[in-house]
């Protein structure tokens, strides 16, 4: 497995797309929670007037309301790293480099497998980001708070790695199937909302199977939180069911993946 | 246990074209064997099939007379069709991952990019690349793994003629070295200054399958001319002669065999007629190839 990593490693090396790519998404997780509360107290600050509403008591960067604000948040951002998939296996097909490394010796397993665990890889590094920045801009901004209350819903940030791992499964998957980045990056993107047009409209008697929809399971893993600071009803925490659909694509997509490659000529 | 590779009829369809056509082959260690074929007549289906790229549609193939895995392929240096690299690193990077593959050390990345004269653009991304330093540095890239077995898909494909006679020297070179090299080629003159052995490919049939050395053998033509009016006399008397012919100003004749140009002009001196002109050709594999493509549509 190390070195089917290493191998897909050396494909990225001083490849610039990837490092570009990679720094942008890394900037952007660690700089949004600091301009958020930069700008919150740049409101309070300027003085303006929000009815007696002192916009630095609103708990969203604090312990223990942060895990699932920031998780849910920064699910948005994990496009770019499906990017960063999609190029790096379109790449493979548009150069024929998959073709050469079968040649070369790689069985189609452990081609999927080099992928795989850069993709296991991404999903770890954007789990730690996420996790390190949230404990940092909370141990910073919470006005006072027990040590309990730091590993107050940590699940979300578990929850957090099964939304994006399946997320790049899905965009590899994509990939193989589509082959051209372009194409496969619109697709992606339009997927989505069309999972969700699509469930909308199912009949009554079976509209419960819409949750077991691939972007459902993903995006039933970590529930909006807004709602609460208006007094909604919120699910502050992440159902097993969720864990379980998601689980089920994880295993799903790829061995998909490996039977398509595997009927395919390169 | 000398085989290297046997194919056991082997077919490919796409569709309803069959590419490759209940191929049956045998290849032994040592040898440079031609693929010869016209384009389209399955040259590279077969490769792929053998590499594992492409799926086969029925039939049998062995390396070194055990089923295929991975682990033949990484002993094997090949090419197919067009060469391979990614395009935004250099040759180093490159051939770097192609050892991480094969499970080969790096040491003998330098000592390869020498061989095909690319040391000094190591450094460079592969898509600045001349297309004849592609394909040197594909050739560079099979022998990474100090390969037993080559396979070479059109090398000299789109190249100018320079390029072309650096390729094949290189080629030559590497015969030289035991190895047992797999040419695939729609050139007759390529096959024939390369290879020892060949088969002729048609439609993704094999249509004839022997020695380069045979094939040139026994088909040769003698150019003889003399100031004498008796040489055509002369000439048809003679033990040996099998076929004569008059062609611009010089008889070209064919002999029988123990019959050659020395036999031929030591008669001709007995009889007091001493040449101006005495020229043996080789029949080329060309023609052969031709005649064999012929008599195949009847
Ligand atoms: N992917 C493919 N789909 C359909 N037909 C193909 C494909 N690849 C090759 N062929 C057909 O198979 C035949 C053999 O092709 P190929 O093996 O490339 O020939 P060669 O290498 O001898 O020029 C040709 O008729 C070609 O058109
Ligand atoms: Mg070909």
């Amino acid at each position: 497995m190390l070195r089917l990593l290493k191998i897909d490693f050396k494909k990225f090396v001083n490849y610039r797309t990837f490092w570009v790519l990679m720094t942008l998404y890394s900037v952007l997780v660690v700089s949004i929670p600091t301009t958020v509360m930069e700008f919150l107290k740049w409101l309070k600050v300027k003085g303006a007037n929000f009815n007696e509403f002192d916009p630095l008591r609103v708990p969203v960067l604090y312990f223990p309301d942060i895990w699932q604000n920031i998780t849910y948040v920064y699910a948005f951002l994990k496009i770019v790293l499906a990017i960063v998939v999609i190029i790096s296996v379109s790449n493979e097909f548009s150069y024929k480099t998959v073709r050469q490394n079968i040649i070369d010796g790689m069985s189609r397993i452990e081609f999927v497998g080099s992928k795989l665990s850069t993709i296991l890889m991404l999903s770890l590094y954007s789990t730690l980001l996420v996790f390190l920045t949230g404990l940092i801009t909370g141990l910073i901004y919470t006005p006072n708070y027990d040590f309990t209350d730091i590993f107050t819903g940590i699940e979300f940030v578990f929850a957090y790695f099964l939304d994006v791992l399946l997320y790049l499964l899905f965009a590899f998957l994509l990939t193989v199937l589509i082959k051209r980045s372009g194409l496969t990056i619109a697709l992606l993107v339009i997927y989505l909302p069309l999972e969700y047009i699509l469930t909308a409209n199912l009949p009554n008697s079976i509209d419960f199977i819409g949750a077991y929809f691939p972007m459902h399971a993903m995006n039933n893993l970590i529930e909006v939180p807004f709602p609460k600071y208006i007094f909604q009803e919120i699910q502050d925490y992440v159902s097993m069911k969720s864990v379980l659909v998601a689980l089920f694509y994880i295993v799903l997509f790829p061995l998909a993946i490996y039977k398509k490659l595997k009927q395919s000529d390169l | 246990m000398d085989s290297v590779l046997s194919i056991k009829d082997l077919t490919k369809k796409y569709g309803r074209i069959t590419a490759v056509n209940n191929l049956s082959l045998e290849i032994k260690k040592g040898t440079v064997f031609g693929l010869l074929g016209p384009n389209g007549s399955g040259k590279t289906t077969t490769l792929g099939i053998i590499l594992d790229v492409i799926n086969r549609t029925s039939g049998e193939y062995q390396w070194f007379g055990e089923a295929p895995s991975k682990e033949h392929r990484k002993r094997i240096g090949a090419i197919l069709e067009t060469p391979i690299f990614y395009p935004y690193l250099s040759a180093t990077d490159n051939l770097k991952i192609v050892a991480e593959i094969k499970q080969v050390p790096t040491d003998n990345i330098d000592h390869v990019l020498r061989q095909v004269d690319l040391y000094e653009r190591k450094d460079d991304k592969f898509k600045t690349y001349s297309l004849g330093m592609k394909q040197r540095l594909s050739i560079g890239s099979a022998l990474l793994c100090n390969p037993t077995v080559m396979i070479l898909d059109e090398p000299t494909n789109g190249l100018d003629p320079q390029g072309i006679a650096e390729i094949r020297k290189l080629i030559i070179e590497i015969a030289k070295d035991g190895k047992t090299i797999i040419l695939a080629s729609h050139l007759l003159d390529e096959v024939q200054k390369v290879c020892s052995h060949f088969a002729v490919l048609k439609k993704g049939k094999m249509i004839y399958t022997g020695l380069v050395e045979d094939v040139s053998k026994g088909e040769e033509t003698i150019e003889v001319f003399a100031e004498d009016e008796n040489l055509e006399q002369l000439l048809n008397d003679y033990e040996g002669i099998k076929n004569i012919n008059f062609d611009h100003n010089k008889w070209i004749v064919s002999l029988h065999d123990g019959h050659n140009s020395i036999t031929l002009n030591a008669y001709l001196i007995a009889n007091k007629i001493t040449v101006s002109h005495l020229v043996t050709q080789k029949k080329s594999l060309e023609k052969q190839f031709l005649e064999v493509l012929a008599a195949s549509d009847e």
